[in-house]
């Protein structure tokens, strides 16, 4: 694999950029190496459906790791995260207070919860009050920094019901704005590597010029139609206009900043995805799809491609902030390459609370999960790794599958950016003896990472709450 | 409590996830209010900072009362075709862009439209790639006639008129209006400016469709309208903005010549001048494609090609039969409503559907040859109807096994707009749900929800009508016995009158309310007027369900009426 020069837009950065077109380590390394802990760079949220299998069974629980919080022992469905165990910190006792209450269906609060720490809210059509503290972080670390804001990718996304439309059962991540509005996510794997990597050259020297220039032209001309127009429409009206010129600036700005090169930015292999069609069963899809579907038995093709598509979305510093979306609240795929024909929420309750599946099912994620971490960790960023400058948050909609209740919901950080110190299992349970000990407010652990980047707040709930007043170190 | 929950089991309540956000607390009832049959759920208007006159009910409509048209922006599918019949580009560039929100139903909920910034990037890829494709050598004559006389080495002055002219053709019918003074000069500046940086004329071609593509003109739906004389704050919108309504509404794409002359003319300034419009609009195949999208968005059959079905269960289905059901329901009711009789009874009543060779052979038809879809008889013991297509009773179960509440569901929400409350966290914490392994048949299965007495405070309202169909298996085909066991399909429901026996009768009780009508008017509405249908709108809902009650609910009846109400022929003249 050759080295990638990403200078899509080089030739118009500013004078003030210039010093980003020199190699990584001759600006970060000294630095970094002498530091004590590695600065939160990155930011990765993963997200899994229907929580944890974690019902004891045969006497014996099966999620949330023994031993002590110095030398937790990993159980049989953490078990395939051996290898990264040391990068690891798992967290039990963490409840979605923030859905207490909530009208709303569990699995929509819980995955508008998950990284908010919101309810569900009337006023913003069901969906969250606040940001989720990905797009918080991506404020400061990234928007404006990289090339994208932020990049979300989902695999098998909005299936459903929700025909490849956002909605509160799907939607995860918010934007930081007064409106929270949903961010929907890139889901087909060929367009994702068309657009992030596949318009650049290797090792090519400057774009052509008055191409650049062009397209400077238009989006000057487009920047001027906006504001024309919002300027003779009413309130509400011209607040759509804005919003949509102040994205198509966030764009112009991000294709002008480019992306950094350097020996650890390589652009993922090209994989072949045929047979994964990311719009069957969305309405885009055409009337007629052929004979036979083999798109759910691609999913761990296309779940490692995206990987390690967003592994060098990091590498090449596209961004700072990512999310995975593995499937939506619906769960609405089966797993044919785990010879389970049913869709996973069948399993974990539509069907009938079936534990064997669903530890068949947590084990093949925990070894996805330990595949990502350990190509992050495989990144050199100048004298530490792409895992030790990130912070990775691994969560769900759910605590308990059986019951749709959202305490004890499954979390996992990684990385060792901003001094997050791993290699640990924290247990919030006020008597870890008791199952149906529920812990604290997830609120918290949104607070002590925003912490981790840099964020000084010590709360993170909607307004008129109370309950997020226990953040707790991660160092 | 925790313990109790944990130790709970089955929870069948998931399938609401995806139907609208409810906020009733309890009550489990349906609401059909007496606003023209419609449903209200009392918050699930607009937000009030949105609404320029508040959600009030007016309390007469003799005068236009057309409430709400916030800013509309093309949907996926509008766009598509817009692309197509705007530069001759049939890829559906459209597709690469992020799913809308549900919103509506529809994906066309104008108050739900927030640009997220993979929508704003994606813009600018594919109107990069239709601008290109549109500038090819073969097909730059067809969008600039003038080029093929500007030969090799043109004058600056002669490539400025040939593109002036261009200009003027192009955004008019891009932007479905007649441009402003200067806007065709700032579409030639910018022509002019990348031709002089060095780009070549189809590339600077390419460049001001491109422009135009991303420009709000194109990607939204903006309306000024023009005062209506003598009715102090009413509007109507404007020729053009009424050839655009119109367009998008019956035609899903941007006007033709035949609606921008009319426009021209001032044919659509008056609601006689749109009704005659629309029906010529109405009788044209195009009005049958936006047919086909309501009908994919309303039904469970978008997804059907997608259906995942354990083969050794099902040995007969595969996502062929399953798009094969699809097209074989869209079919039927492009049949009834453009072809035929347009009758909305027959919708649900109808004996007979649509088969070629394989999709006989699924469903056991005989006599049935060739790829082409024909008219076949139904056994009316077994089938009558949409609601006994195998595509819809497939596409209302999630899983390898019916489920009555998810099947009744469908039926309640989209086909008769009854309001059902979703368990929510907290009642789900209180419920312990029944042992699905339980019984020979899923009747049995479901027993708890009758038997308990919190199941059955909203089951007894959401599992009748399902019941009543489970002699359909979860792709659709008939059965009699379901381990065995002789399937009873018995059922009843306050809402449809004297119990019931089996899919048959159920079919034609649920044609036979008044709410199955209101309801497919609303639907439409909710369509048409891409928003979410509040209080407010009183008089167009009135008016809309009145003119179809009046046409015997004839369907083409209903689309023309639509055009007539106060939310299309008026514009309040408070400004979004």
């Amino acid at each position: 694999m050759a080295n990638f020069q990403m200078n899509r837009r080089s030739v118009i950065r500013g004078a003030g950029s210039i010093a980003i077109a020199l190699p990584w380590l001759e600006i970060m390394g000294t630095t970094r190496a002498a530091a004590a802990t590695t600065k939160a760079n990155r930011f990765l949220s993963v997200f899994t459906p229907g929580g944890a299998m974690q019902s004891p069974q045969n006497g014996s629980q099966r999620y949330w790791p023994g031993g002590t919080e110095a030398a937790p022992i990993l159980s049989p469905i953490m078990a395939p995260l051996a290898p990264v165990q040391k990068s690891l910190l798992t967290i039990r006792g963490l409840a979605f207070e923030c859905t207490e209450g909530s009208e709303a269906p569990p699995h929509n609060a819980g995955s508008i919860g998950m990284f908010t720490g919101s309810a569900p809210v009337q006023a913003a059509h069901g969906y969250s009050a606040l940001p989720s503290i990905d797009q918080v972080i991506a404020t400061r670390i990234s928007k404006g920094k990289k090339a994208k804001a932020s990049l979300q990718m989902g695999v098998r996304w909005a299936t459903g019901l929700a025909k490849g439309r956002l909605h509160a059962a799907n939607a995860v991540c918010f934007e930081d704005s007064a409106t929270a509005a949903p961010i929907p996510p890139r889901i087909d794997p060929v367009r994702i590597y068309e657009d992030l990597f596949g318009r650049i050259t290797p090792a090519q020297s400057n774009a052509n010029p008055s191409a650049l220039n062009r397209k400077k032209s238009i989006l000057d001309f487009v920047d001027k139609k906006y504001v024309g127009l919002a300027g003779k429409l009413g309130q509400a009206d011209r607040a759509k206009l804005e919003q949509h010129l102040e994205k198509i600036r966030e764009v112009e700005r991000g294709l002008e900043l480019g992306a950094v090169a350097g020996a650890q930015c390589q652009a993922p292999k090209r994989v072949d995805t045929k047979g994964y069609n990311p719009n069957e069963g969305l309405l885009a899809e055409d009337e007629d799809t052929g004979a036979t579907s083999t798109t759910d038995g691609m999913i761990p093709v296309v779940g490692k491609y995206i990987m390690d598509m967003m592994v060098m979305a990091f590498a090449c510093d596209i961004t700072a902030v990512g999310l995975l979306q593995w499937a939506d609240s619906e769960a609405a795929h089966t797993f044919p390459w785990l010879d389970l024909p049913n869709h996973h929420h069948f399993y974990q309750h539509d069907g009938g609370y079936r534990p064997p599946e669903l530890e068949t099912i947590g084990i093949w994620y925990s070894k996805q999960h330990a595949y990502l971490l350990q190509e992050m960790a495989k990144v050199d960023m100048g004298g530490h790794s792409l895992l030790d400058e990130s912070v990775v948050l691994f969560g769900s909609e759910l605590g308990w599958p059986e019951s749709h209740a959202q305490d004890n919901i499954p979390v996992m950080l990684a990385g060792g950016g901003g001094g997050l110190r791993t290699g640990r299992h924290l247990d919030f349970r006020g008597n870890k003896k008791e199952d149906d000990d529920k812990g604290i407010p997830h609120n918290n652990l949104l607070v002590s990472l925003l912490n981790l980047f840099g964020d000084p707040r010590t709360t993170y709930q909607q307004k008129g709450k109370d309950y997020c007043n226990r953040p707790f170190s991660l160092t | 409590m925790r313990s109790q929950i944990r130790s709970a089991s089955a929870q069948p309540w998931q399938l609401g996830t995806l139907s609208a956000y409810l906020w009733l607390a309890s009550g489990c009832i349906g609401q059909v209010d007496g606003v023209g049959g419609t449903t209200t759920p009392p918050t699930s208007g607009p937000p009030t900072s949105q609404t320029p006159s508040g959600n009030v009910v007016p309390a007469n409509c003799d005068k236009a009362a057309p409430y709400r048209a916030p800013l509309r922006r093309l949907t996926t599918f509008e766009y598509n075709n817009t692309v197509r019949d705007l530069l001759g580009d049939a890829t559906s560039p459209g597709n690469a862009l992020p799913g809308e929100e549900e919103g509506n139903g529809f994906g066309n909920d104008a108050d739900r439209q927030s640009v997220a910034s993979l929508l704003a990037e994606q813009y600018g890829i594919i109107a990069e790639s239709i601008a290109v494709r549109a500038t090819v050598p073969m097909k730059l004559q067809a969008l600039v006639p003038c080029a093929a006389k500007l030969g090799g080495a043109a004058s600056t002055a002669a490539e400025t008129v040939c593109v002036e002219d261009f200009v003027k053709t192009f955004a008019t019918r891009g932007y479905r209006r007649p441009l402003a003074p200067g806007e065709a000069a700032q579409l030639v500046a910018l022509f002019t400016t990348v031709r002089k940086s060095g780009i070549d004329f189809p590339g600077s071609i390419a460049t001001v469709v491109e422009a135009v593509l991303l420009s709000p003109d194109f990607l939204y739906r903006p309306e000024f309208g023009v005062a209506v004389s003598g009715q102090q704050g009413l509007k109507r919108p404007t020729g053009y903005e009424m050839a655009t309504r119109l367009s998008y509404l019956l035609w899903g794409t941007l006007p033709d010549s035949g609606l921008t002359e009319a426009a021209a003319a001032g044919d659509l300034d008056t609601p006689q001048g749109v009704r005659a419009a629309a029906t010529r609009m109405l009788d044209d195949v195009r009005s049958q494609v936006t047919g086909a999208f309501f009908f994919d968005n309303w039904l469970p059959i978008a997804r059907l090609s997608a259906l995942a079905r354990d083969p050794e269960l099902y040995p007969t289905f595969s996502p062929k039969v399953g798009a094969l059901l699809r097209q074989e329901t869209q079919t039927f009711v492009k049949h009834v409503v453009f072809d035929t009789s347009g009758s909305l009874d027959e919708i649900f009543t109808a004996p007979y559907t649509f088969a070629n060779a394989d999709l006989a052979k699924f469903y056991g038809f005989s006599g049935v040859s060739g790829d082409d879809f024909r008219k076949v008889p139904l056994d009316t013991n077994q089938r009558l109807g949409i609601l006994t297509q195998a595509g819809v009773l497939a596409g209302s179960v999630k899983s390898n096994h019916t489920n009555p509440v998810t099947r009744s569901v469908f039926v309640l929400r989209k086909i008769l707009c009854q309001d059902l409350p979703l368990p929510n966290a907290s009642l789900a914490a209180f419920i312990k749900p029944p042992d699905p392994y339980e019984g020979a048949t899923t009747r049995e299965r479901f027993a708890a929800h009758s038997k308990n007495a919190v199941c059955a405070g909203c089951h007894v309202a959401m599992d009748p009508i399902g019941l009543a169909q489970e002699n359909f298996d979860a792709v659709g085909l008939w059965r009699d016995k379901e381990n065995d066991v002789v399937i009873d399909a018995k059922g009843e429901l306050q809402l449809l009158g004297a119990p019931y026996n089996g899919p048959v009768e159920l079919a034609k009780r649920v044609a036979a309310t008044a709410e199955v009508k209101t309801c497919f008017a609303q639907q439409w509405m909710t369509f048409a007027y891409g928003r979410t249908l509040a209080d407010a709108d009183k008089c167009t809902v009135d008016a809309v369900q009145g003119a179809f009650a009046k046409a015997g609910h004839n369907v083409k009846a209903l689309l023309l009426a639509l055009t007539q109400s106060d939310a299309f022929l008026y514009l309040s003249d408070e400004k979004e």
